[in-house]
């Protein structure tokens, strides 16, 4: 927790995420309305005491709709972010372990899947799946495992030949063991560091897919669907853009923040 | 590799429900199943995925992409004349240089932006200045782009009128000199490519400014000092150089990425580029086209990525020497 | 190094540039638009489209943006008038045989193409040809198969005859633009550059086609009906309609359609943009409606089918949807207009009515107020595709089905996957569609029982014997009173069948720059572009083009 004091930036988006975090959870208690009330008799009210953030254009309360969205929001970064990893790390140790064909072979599926523009390959394959929040964070986690998958395999590589490593694996400890217990515990910090960072984007490519109205669908809120909604009335209903564009920047800062910071802080060249 | 890249692509192709014969267009009361039928037999939708796929390569190998389905027949990749000397463009030769153009000029900004603050937090380490500029080029990335566009639009384009809000050119510009020309254009791009380029910039500013701290720590920069050098020649000559060589790697890899990302910003804009193309043709169903820019987008990656390699074969002076000898 | 100045040489240079444009604004004095203008020629009006036309040729394309712009273009034999009625377009007037088989067009005379070539019956018959024949690629061929024979006895007369009587015949005449024969005679229809450069004989002309970008016309000087007062029509393709709203509020475009929520909260709002933008409203040509998939539980029950219709609250989906810019309807005409019968009324809204229907079906209310039937409850999703509206449609309708303990999920898809995963293959509860109140009152094609096959448009599955046989008279009946009274029949069979809720029929709204002059307003039953050729743009409202050297 020193460490986190010493960088500021850090700890605000520790702060960030964490604030973001609780609001997302207790949602169903602070939130003033259900989300998905309709009332066509205060339909883009702005803001006031009864509606903290205005209304939208079928008079639903945004400050519910926002606190119900960061759950969806956040649902989607960790989720995908989650698929990414598994797949990166499963991937990485295979390569990064035992080299020769096998890592040539999953190396070149990489450069593959990373010479590809990456928002064409998922708004193809949304598009084409019909867009629902599960598939946005399986098509997100499918297009985003390459980076973790190189990392882990650069890891592997300098660690194989630490003594200890080499050690376990004379005395007989089958290649499973070897993985989880020494080779991944000791390469977690990057692993780490670029899941956070990929929460940011997932968070991002969202908002961008709600855009062009391939992101999470109605009634459901996100802050990607309510910010593209708020849109068409930039000049008029802003609230109904504002709140929803702050969150994202807010909450992906955080994000960025948060991850760079770990970087620093777990990095061990900078613990002197 | 290629060849991996168009497996990719055309596995994905075929997770889609329906052709190009289901667009709107076809929806209408008075349209009869049979001319879809029709429809499917002239583009070969009826024949199983396998033989679509081989049809397919033997034409790629000849550079041949085939023909739009839904913008009628416009040829996907390279203009067509017929046999009335009539040319039709292709559809990736009109927006190909759009997209390129927009994301060229975005990653010289990118790159001379960011080494620039990257270098200012490196020898300001943890200062304030470092703090503040980590936290600027996060906000830029992280703000949503659209968002963003749509605001600067607003203010650059209706309450002041500074700039024009979307599209390429101003009306009538065909009679403007070729100066004119050129400054109606990039008038017309200082907001697609601020917005674009902006996303980019926390990446590569983190990474000049991480590389500089490294190589601020190395030996030969320590030898350098107690050989009485100046500081800011050490940084900005010994230091820099050696910093900005592994970005050149890093234009290849980025080539992807803003390709994808120019399709947000190019709906907005109104900017009839690539990613346009390309969310139009996806909604559309328009496989050829789907293909063709899938295709050439990997392949102007593989150029990136080979061309950066020789830049840095050539910018490198221990490669170089390697290259010699 | 060198490199390095280079990138930052070119950044200079755009933020040195952005610098210079921003001291370079000249502002023109304060121009009142609501002056009387003399009526006058020339300027041009510039129009935002979302979509590229993927093909000037209509019978071939059938995108929106096409017909916009092939509409202006080229014409049909006849026309509809600003009262819907039919009028001469190329042809100056028709005859219908006794037994109501033959029509004879009689064109007029000195017809030309914008080439100068003339044009004829033999264009009309080509015409003909190429949209029946198989190899063209058009969705639209069948109503013109049902011509037994076309002829073209001299230059001026073209004579069609029906297998038996056809009543829409002279609706499917007004649609089918006639292509030039000279230029395409050798031409295949279906890959020609007659596509991106058509020869008309209407008001416009091509003049220049900007891929992606803009699509220009200008007036036909050539054209029989005179030229159009306004020189040139300029429509840029801008995708994103915030883009365009922020286009028009800064005076760069002069013409687009609005949502709701800018007709009537943005624009009351703001008086400067009152001061030069004015608004029209015209009833628009199509319906929404929430239909019930009827080969599938519970929904082949009419009880249940009439129970939803009273749950279903009309005037509120209006009201919030449509901020009150819409009509109920119970009939697919057209409110007002002859096929629209005045003595329906729709459903309405009576949840306890509802209750009532869903108790005699067979549903009852558990402990947690949900409706259930031999123990499943009364739970369905409604689908519909990406269309702000709909999809609002469906979110209000969901929380008034719920109220009486029914469960209902939204689901919004996609077009093409919309049409080819669940509306082919029947795989849907409910959805939430639109579709066309056309002129000609034949709605054969959506609800007779035999049009259910997979890409046929009865995909509900509705059938009803005596609609069937309505339909199958109304469509021999020339009589137009007889006819008046078959489709009132039909019309009351639907309601009470109940295979669909009607919801609404949306007004279209436009917003226009008042630099254009000449629009009738209120809009006329044809709708404000019926007179686009008239409108005109007084010299001092024109906007400052960069002109030639």
């Amino acid at each position: 927790m020193r460490i986190f004091l010493k960088n500021p930036l850090a700890l605000s988006g520790l702060i960030i995420i964490l604030t973001i975090l609780i609001l997302a959870l207790v949602a169903p208690i602070i939130a003033p309305y259900d989300p998905n009330f309709i009332d066509i008799n205060s339909i883009l009210f702005p803001p006031s005491i009864n509606h903290l953030m205005g209304t939208d254009g079928l008079g639903r309360d945004v400050f519910s709709r926002m606190l119900y969205g960061a759950q969806i929001s956040l649902l989607v970064g960790f989720v995908a972010v989650g698929i990414a990893t598994f797949i990166g790390v499963i991937l990485g140790s295979l390569a990064g372990f035992y080299r020769g064909w096998v890592d040539s072979l999953i190396m070149r599926f990489v450069d593959i899947m990373l010479s590809i523009p990456t928002f064409f390959l998922i708004l193809a394959v949304i598009a084409f799946l019909t867009p629902s929040i599960w598939n946005i964070m399986i098509v997100i986690g499918l297009t985003s495992w390459m980076g973790v998958t190189r990392l882990v395999r650069a890891e592997f590589f300098s660690l194989r030949q630490r003594e200890y490593v080499l050690a376990s694996e004379t005395m007989g400890s089958n290649h499973f063991s070897i993985i989880t217990k020494h080779l991944l515990p000791n390469s977690l910090t990057p692993i780490i560091v670029s899941s956070v960072l990929g929460i940011a984007s997932a968070v991002l490519v969202e908002s961008g897919l709600s855009f062009l109205g391939l992101g999470v669908q109605a009634p459901t809120a996100s802050w990607g669907n309510i910010l593209t909604d708020g849109k068409e009335y930039i000049q008029f209903a802003w609230w109904l853009s504002l709140f929803p564009g702050l969150a994202i920047l807010i909450t992906v800062l955080g994000y960025n923040l948060l991850g760079e910071g770990l970087r620093d802080i777990l990095d061990p060249k900078n613990k002197n | 590799m290629l060849i991996g890249i168009s497996l990719v692509s055309f596995f994905i192709m075929h997770l889609a429900p329906g052709d190009v014969t289901s667009t709107e267009a076809s929806f209408n009361p008075r349209a009869s199943e049979e001319s879809r039928q029709k429809l499917r037999e002239l583009y070969n939708l009826d024949k199983p995925v396998i033989i679509q796929y081989g049809l397919w390569l033997k034409r790629i190998v000849q550079l041949d992409f085939g023909n739009s389905f839904a913008s009628h027949q416009k040829p996907v990749l390279w203009e067509q004349k017929d046999k009335s000397g009539n040319i039709t463009k292709g559809l990736i030769q009109e927006s190909l240089p759009i997209t390129l153009m927009i994301n060229l000029i975005g990653i010289c900004i990118i790159f001379s932006i960011s080494i620039f603050l990257g270098t200012l937090s490196a020898i300001r380490q943890n200062s304030w200045v470092d703090r503040s500029i980590t936290l600027l080029v996060f906000i830029g990335f992280a703000i949503p782009g659209f968002w963003l566009a749509l605001l600067l639009m607003y203010w650059t384009g209706v309450s002041n009128q500074w700039l024009p809000i979307s599209g390429l050119h101003s009306l009538g510009y065909q009679n403007l000199s070729n100066f004119g020309q050129f400054i109606d254009l990039l008038k017309h791009l200082i907001l697609p490519v601020s917005i674009s380029s902006l996303s980019g910039l926390a990446g590569i500013s983190l990474y000049v400014r991480n590389g500089m701290l490294d190589i601020l720590h190395q030996d030969f920069i320590t030898t350098a000092r107690s050989k009485g050098l100046k500081e800011t020649k050490i940084v900005f000559i010994h230091a820099l150089k050696n910093a900005i060589l592994p970005l050149i790697t890093i234009v290849g890899l980025s080539i992807p990425g803003l390709i994808g990302g120019s399709v947000i910003a190019e709906s907005i804009f109104a900017i009839p580029g690539m990613g346009k193309l390309f969310y139009d043709s996806v909604l559309m169903r328009d496989f050829p086209v789907i293909m063709g820019i899938l295709t050439i987008g990997s392949f102007l990656t593989l150029i990136g990525n080979l061309l950066a390699d020789i830049g840095y074969a050539w910018a490198d002076p221990r490669v170089r020497k390697g290259l010699v000898k | 190094m060198k490199k390095k100045f280079l990138l930052l040489n070119l950044t200079t240079i755009l933020i040195s540039s952005l610098f210079v444009i921003s001291c370079s604004k000249e502002y023109s004095e304060v121009i009142d638009y609501n002056k009387e203008y003399k009526i006058i020629s020339g300027g041009s009006l510039i129009n935002a489209m979302a979509g590229e036309p993927s093909n000037l040729i209509a019978m071939i394309a059938g995108d929106s943006a096409s017909s916009q712009i092939a509409g202006n273009i080229f014409n049909s034999l006849i026309k509809y008038d600003e009262n819907l009625n039919y009028a001469p377009d190329l042809a100056e007037s028709w005859e219908i045989s006794k037994n109501q088989k033959t029509i004879t067009f009689k064109l007029k005379k000195g017809l030309k193409w914008a080439d100068d070539r003339p044009l004829t019956s033999s264009d009309v018959l080509f015409t003909w040809k190429l949209i029946t024949n198989p190899d063209t690629r058009t969705p639209y061929a069948s109503d013109y198969q049902l011509v037994k024979k076309a002829s073209a006895p001299d230059p001026l007369t073209f004579r069609i005859t029906y297998e038996s009587s056809y009543a829409p015949a002279l609706d499917t005449w007004t649609s089918l633009h006639i292509l030039p024969k000279h230029i395409l005679k050798n031409e295949d229809i279906n890959n020609t550059f007659f596509s991106r450069k058509p020869v008309g004989s209407s008001y416009y002309k091509l003049k220049e086609w900007i891929s992606g970008q803009q699509v220009t016309l200008e007036a036909n000087e050539k054209s029989i009906s005179g030229a159009p007062l306004i020189k040139k029509l300029i429509s840029r393709i801008i995708p994103d309609t915030s883009s365009q709203f922020l286009e028009l509020t800064a005076d760069n475009i002069d013409l687009m359609n609005i949502n709701p929520i800018q007709y009537q909260r943005v624009f009351p709002a703001r008086t400067d943009l009152q001061e030069k933008i004015e608004l029209y409203k015209e009833l628009g040509n199509g319906y929404t409606y929430l239909g019930f998939n009827l080969k599938k539980e519970p929904f082949n029950d009419i009880k249940v089918r009439q129970a939803l219709n009273y749950a279903i609250d009309k005037d509120e989906v209006i009201k919030g949807v449509l901020l009150g810019l819409g009509e109920p309807i119970s009939s697919p005409y057209k409110p007002g207009t002859r096929w629209n019968n005045p003595n329906l009324n729709p459903y309405p809204y009576k949840p306890s009515r509802a209750l009532k229907l869903l108790k005699e079906a067979g549903f009852k209310k558990n402990d947690n107020g949900q409706l259930m039937r031999d123990g499943k409850p009364l739970k369905f999703e409604i689908i519909t595709n990406q269309n702000k509206q709909r999809e609002m449609t469906a979110v209000v309708i969901q929380k008034r089905l719920q109220e009486i303990g029914v469960e209902v999920s939204i689901r919004v898809i996609e077009w093409a996957s919309f049409v080819n995963r669940f509306i082919k293959t029947g795989d849907f509860d409910v959805v939430v569609l639109g579709w066309g109140l056309s002129l000609d009152p034949d709605q054969y094609n959506i609800w007779h029982s035999s049009q259910q096959g997979p890409g046929q448009f009865n995909f509900l599955g509705y059938s009803n014997k005596n609609v069937d046989r309505l339909l199958e008279l109304g469509r021999k009946e020339l009589n137009i009173s007889k006819r008046e009274k078959i489709y009132h029949k039909f019309s009351k069979y639907l309601l009470e069948d109940s295979p669909i809720v009607y919801l609404y029929a949306g007004y279209g709204l436009s917003a226009v720059h008042k630099r254009v002059k000449g629009i009738k307003n209120p809009a006329p039953p044809a709708g404000i572009y019926h007179n686009n050729y008239d409108w005109f743009i007084p010299n001092p409202l024109r906007r400052n083009e960069i002109s030639a050297r």
